[in-house]
């Protein structure tokens, strides 16, 4: 498993500390910037601007160019940017003002502003990275949100951001400033439950929810904003999903990719698990009428988080490999899978016992 | 290109907008100077996202082996105030923390709507916590630095200016030193080499 937190020797910091480590013989390149000046089995020793600090325990894996945010008195490093990663996330707040009965990441009272660090570490990321926003409830501090997308794209308009978010904060006032964000970076990750009000609110914990998300949405569909709706499929809205089809393709058709997706078993949804989780591996039907009416509308239908061979052959094409790198595993018998490559396999926290019940190698 | 004037229209026909938003004046769209983007010129680009989404919020769940510090709820960089080992710090740095009521309500017999959370609606400026910058490190590192050379130079291995940069001339005073002192050689400023000066990096 990929490590997201590095031991390191502590430096005298009063503040958090945002450092880029460089590779074998590379000079630093900004303020920002460690030197490597020593490879042991176990140990990398940097110079930063005069001070030496080790890193400890990476003996296979790659970490040239990563990113690290020390903070002080911990001898453990956030490892924010992993430059060979195509899946960094920047966790902005914990703070959030929906309940999501699949809560992967369940809400925190404080928020810890780091917003200062994250846009330095987001500006020493490797060219063109796409770097993931998440929560929590990121347009909670819509402010600092805002500046951050603002002052990273001002220095490295190459960085791109998907940002994961209620769309429920957003305001008329918002639309000048979402319409000056460059929409082939920025893309909103919208979950969007149920076409009914209802359903949707009660799987989100937040009365109301709908009615604000909608009013959301179409500021995002004003601002020319691009669009990743997300509908985890649960048995809570699996009859609704056609109609959810239904209402995606007419209302919202602006966006660019409809994202419908299997439940992560961690959080609240490893607590609600035995009521919520469908297991589509032997029913696929609705998923399958929901893809079929975006389609035949011309939308982008995609399926995360389901493992391939859970899905019928027709519609493999939609499941692309989504699971993140350092969160997924495979099971025993995807050894003799013609699939693995293609196939996202499983999130770590998966259960087989409590999951899918016809798998098996492709 | 189209005309907009023409397409517009016809996108509202089309119902491209959540039926219960408030009206779009067409003029908004139609006026709208900013070389920015419209949805219109955003249609008809093709969408580079593709493999772009996929991230889930369990991003940052303690589940390396050296997440000792963060037992129990996984998630967040907040921490502790703990003392660091390789020198105290001389102010502790507060956590800037804006008070924040959580939705309350019984997790596992969810959905219970009945929870009514108060959150504010965005994050005011004014009132957003106060931002740490950066340069505090910068300037403790340059004070640090200050006081190795002034020890460099009252030890006789420097004779350069005390600057708080650590430049050649004083990596090979911190080699010399380092040598002598029988410290491991790095021409850096490493703990032993703060201890062997007392100096206490706070
Ligand atoms: S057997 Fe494993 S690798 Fe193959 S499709 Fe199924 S989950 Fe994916």
């Amino acid at each position: 498993m990929i490590s997201l937190r590095l031991k390191v020797d502590p430096l005298p910091i009063d503040e958090p500390l945002v450092v880029r480590l460089q590779g074998p013989g590379s000079p630093a390149r900004s303020d920002h910037d460690a030197v490597l000046a020593e490879i042991a089995p176990d140990r990398r020793e940097y110079d930063l601007n005069g001070f030496s600090f080790g890193v400890y325990g990476i003996s296979s894996e790659v970490i040239d160019g990563d990113v690290l945010m020390m903070l002080p008195g911990e001898t453990t490093a956030h490892r924010l940017i992993r430059a060979g990663s195509a899946h960094n996330t920047l966790l902005v707040t914990e703070q959030c003002d929906q309940l999501c009965v699949m809560c992967s990441q369940p809400p925190k009272k404080y928020h810890t502003d780091l917003f200062e660090q994250f846009t330095l570490a987001a500006s020493l990321a490797p060219q063109g990275a796409m770097i993931g926003v998440s929560g929590g409830e990121p347009l909670l501090h819509k402010e600092r949100l805002f500046s951050m997308l603002e002052d990273v794209n001002a220095q490295r308009p190459d960085i791109g951001f998907h940002i994961l978010t209620n769309a429920q904060h957003f305001s008329r006032a918002d639309l000048e400033r979402l319409q000056r964000l460059d929409y082939e970076r920025v893309l909103w990750g919208v979950p969007l439950y149920s076409s009914m009000p209802e359903t949707h609110d009660q799987l989100v914990g937040k009365p109301g929810a709908f009615a604000s998300l909608e009013q959301g949405l179409s500021i995002l569909m004003r601002a020319g904003a691009s669009l990743e709706l997300r509908t985890v499929v649960m048995q809570q809205n699996w009859q609704d999903l056609p109609a959810l089809a239904d209402y995606v393709s007419t209302r919202l058709s602006f966006l660019t990719v409809w994202a419908i997706m299997q439940l992560e078993r961690i959080g609240y949804a490893r607590m609600n698990w035995k009521e919520t989780f469908r297991d589509t591996s032997g029913d696929f039907e609705q998923i399958a009428r929901a893809v079929d009416i975006a389609t035949a509308r011309g939308l982008k239908a995609a399926l995360y988080n389901f493992p391939l061979c859970s899905v019928p052959p027709a519609y493999q094409d939609f499941a692309p490999s989504t699971i993140s790198d350092w969160k997924r595993k495979y099971l025993d018998f995807c050894l003799n899978c013609r699939a693995k490559e293609t196939c996202g396999g499983f999130f770590q926290w998966y259960s087989q016992a409590e999951g899918f019940a016809f798998l098996g190698p492709l | 290109m189209r005309s907009r004037l023409f397409m517009i229209p016809s996108l509202l026909v089309a119902g491209f907008l959540p039926s219960k938003s408030d009206a779009m004046p067409i003029g908004e769209l139609v006026s709208k100077k900013d070389p920015g983007t419209s949805v219109l010129e955003r249609l008809r680009l093709k969408h580079i996202f593709t493999l772009a989404g996929h991230r889930s919020h369990s991003s940052h769940r303690s589940h390396s082996s050296h997440s000792s510090h963060r037992s129990s709820s996984g998630g967040g960089y907040t921490y502790r105030r703990s003392a660091p080992v390789y020198s105290p710090p001389s102010k502790v740095y507060t956590t800037p923390s804006t008070v924040y009521t959580a939705p309350a309500g019984s997790f596992a017999t969810q959905p219970t709507v009945s929870a009514t959370p108060t959150y504010p609606v965005t994050s005011d400026p004014a009132t957003a916590a106060p931002l740490k910058t950066l340069p505090g490190n910068t300037a403790k590192f340059k004070r640090i630095v200050m006081q190795v050379q002034t020890a460099l130079t009252a030890y006789g291995y420097y004779e350069g200016l005390i600057d708080g940069q650590v430049g050649p001339a004083c990596k090979k005073a911190l080699v010399a030193m380092q040598t002598d002192y029988n410290l491991k050689v790095t021409g850096t400023i490493t703990p032993d080499v703060l201890n062997t000066f007392g100096i206490v990096a706070n």
